[in-house]
């Protein structure tokens, strides 16, 4: 393990106050030995930096697919009090609500093991890659609808059904959203973009449902052994990303402007109360609905898909759960024995909410909030329940994915798209992508072992394994 | 001059070095543009840019965040650049040609310029500048 760093528990780790100057918090991680072996210098010194941050609460988090980013460490997790604490873009990062939905159906695994015309309709149908336009007209005015309200709009617009904003994150849309905040720039880019998929890792992946490990929980979800699902991941395309880019540069003059220092650049920030903080906080909204709004729309496409493919009603697909993995959200969490409500950011980590908790489906109240953890290209993907251990330990967060190991100029090195689509070919998995950069880019062997992370934070508590789902298929940005 | 591609796990992080300030923003200018299209880019259509800013690494990032605006929006590929920077004032003639599916689909989208590591500094051999692209 790296120096300075304390082992305080099987898979606790800490990083004391004074391992980089200002902390006014510890750093906590949570890591296996394996998974420290890999971990970066660099991400820890990042994890280490948000500590600095003014108001921040108990500890600068990260989860167990920890690794280096910019500013904040991928996998950070950060609480502010509303009094003396800031607002950062860089705790939410460019892709505002990338985040991740999964959808379930009646069909089963030989219906769509090596249906080649599946994955091509799907390509087809769901604009994904480098300059890939809306198929439906956006105006000013529906998209100040997917601002606003978000994937409310999108179903009242006819993209879903009412259940779909039961099983979402926020209901579907943040209402403290300000699309004024919103510069006209964003959303000259958000009008095109409505319902595509992106690049880099977002992707739209055919899985199987593998193993149950909770039954009772895989029931209340609505996941049976042997199904299949789709799962969806994608942010706030373009529109997000000049969010990110506007306000960082306002708040880089905030921080001069309210004398904070900082040790990175990227941690720009602002007082939670302050003008800036709120311009932030409800563009970072509008730009979070656009992200759900769009992920409603592609749901949409898939089940018009698999409607038509496999003569299925749009009913019978419904929406296991839809969740954000970088967005800062007011929450009331108990610290130090007293509710206090603090602005937590989570980039690259999950909200995992404990039975009881707000905001949760009322038919998995008594379970907890469901968890979706997407693996990388030709790995299983993982449902898991949030937990009371997750409110007490890390402000309801936990893991978003597998975390990446190589980089990308490495991978295009050391690994050949056509290869890698030809290898998971051979073990039956279908791979469609504008280019075969795209693929080698997100190889299985440039990420963690996911199978790893989850069970980390099953360890520590702050999630529980529900479901395993295998890849069948998947569509590349 | 050179252009050095550090690994970074999860973005894409550029050493640059060049004789003249002009040279470096060009030269990261023209890996911006490679990384989101592919290296086969034309130069048939012209576009100008003109920025100004506080200070150098923000000069920098503001340039190439616009770049990445005016490019997306109106479907340009650009091929290369002449830079002209006055203080913090930028000038930019920027050449490229409309997105082409075929020819430029092998790139990844960037979604902004980071400020973490970003630096822009002379010495005796020339200019130097490190930059992270969020992909």
């Amino acid at each position: 393990m790296i120096d300075g760093v304390k082992r305080i528990g099987a898979n606790d780790w800490e990083v004391p106050i004074g391992f980089v100057p200002g902390m006014r918090v510890p750093g906590r991680f949570f890591l296996s030995e394996a998974l420290g072996r890999i971990l970066e210098p660099g991400a820890v010194q990042q994890l280490a930096n948000v500590a600095t941050m003014p108001g921040i609460v108990r500890y600068s988090l990260a989860m167990p697919d920890i690794h280096w980013g910019y500013g904040f460490p991928i996998g950070g997790v950060a609480a502010f009090s509303l009094d003396e604490g800031v607002i950062s873009p860089g705790g939410v990062g460019f892709d505002i609500n990338c985040g991740v939905r999964l959808l379930s159906t009646p069909l089963t695994q030989t219906d769509v093991r090596g249906r080649k015309d599946l994955f091509d309709e799907l390509f087809r149908s769901v604009p994904a890659g480098v300059g890939a336009k809306s198929k439906t007209s956006v105006t000013a005015r529906s998209l100040d609808g997917m601002m606003i309200r978000g994937a409310h709009w999108a179903v009242e617009e006819g993209y879903g059904v009412s259940h779909d904003l039961i099983r979402c994150e926020e209901k579907g849309y943040m209402k403290a959203a300000d699309s004024s905040e919103v510069s006209a720039k964003a959303k000259q880019r958000g009008i095109p973009q409505g319902g595509t998929l992106g690049s880099g890792n977002h992707f739209l992946e055919i899985q199987i449902v593998q193993e149950i490990y909770d039954p009772e929980a895989a029931a209340a979800f609505g996941i049976t052994a042997g199904q299949v699902c789709c799962m969806v991941h994608c942010g706030s395309r373009g529109l997000g990303h000049q969010v990110c880019t506007d306000h960082l540069k306002i708040l880089e003059g905030a921080t001069k402007k309210y004398h904070i220092s900082l040790p990175d650049r990227q941690l720009a920030c602002a007082p939670i109360t302050s003008k800036e903080g709120k311009s932030y906080f409800g563009a970072m909204a509008a730009s979070a609905n656009y992200a759900w709004a769009n992920r409603q729309m592609i749901t949409h496409t898939v089940r018009q898909v698999l409607s038509k493919m496999f003569s299925i009603p749009y009913e019978d697909m419904p929406l296991i759960y839809d969740v954000a993995h970088n967005v800062a959200k007011f929450e009331e969490h108990t610290i130090d024995g007293r509710r206090m409500n603090v602005c937590v950011h989570r980039k690259g980590a999950t909200r995992a909410f404990g039975p009881g908790s707000p905001d949760l489906p009322p038919d998995v109240l008594s379970i907890g909030q469901p968890v979706i953890i997407p693996g990388s290209m030709g790995t299983s993907s993982f449902v898991l329940k949030g937990t009371a251990g997750a409110m007490e330990k890390t402000f309801g967060s936990t893991c978003h994915g597998a975390g990446r190991l190589m980089s990308r100029s490495q991978a295009k090195k050391r690994l050949i798209g056509r290869e890698v689509a030809g290898n998971l070919l051979k073990e039956g998995i279908i791979v469609r992508a504008p280019s075969e950069n795209a693929i080698a880019d997100e190889a299985p062997g440039v990420y963690k072992p996911i199978d790893e992370v989850v069970n980390v934070v099953h360890e520590v508590g702050i999630s529980q394994l529900v479901a395993r789902l295998s890849p069948v298929g998947v569509i590349k940005g | 001059m050179s252009l050095e591609d550090i690994p970074h796990t999860a973005d894409v992080k550029f050493r640059v070095r060049a004789d003249t300030l002009n040279a470096l923003f060009s030269e990261i200018f023209g890996a911006l543009m490679q990384v989101i299209y592919g290296k086969d880019r034309r130069g048939d259509l012209v576009k100008e840019a003109h920025i100004e800013s506080s200070d150098i690494e923000s000069l920098l990032a503001d340039f190439l965040s616009e770049v990445l605006f005016i490019s997306e929006v109106e479907g340009l590929v650009f091929s290369h650049a002449e830079i002209t920077i006055k203080g913090l004032k930028l000038t930019a003639v920027l050449h490229g040609e409309l997105f082409d599916r075929a020819r430029h689909s092998e790139g990844t989208e960037v979604k902004g310029i980071s400020y973490s590591d970003l630096s822009v500094s002379r010495d005796t051999n020339g200019y130097m500048l490190d930059i992270i692209f969020d992909v």
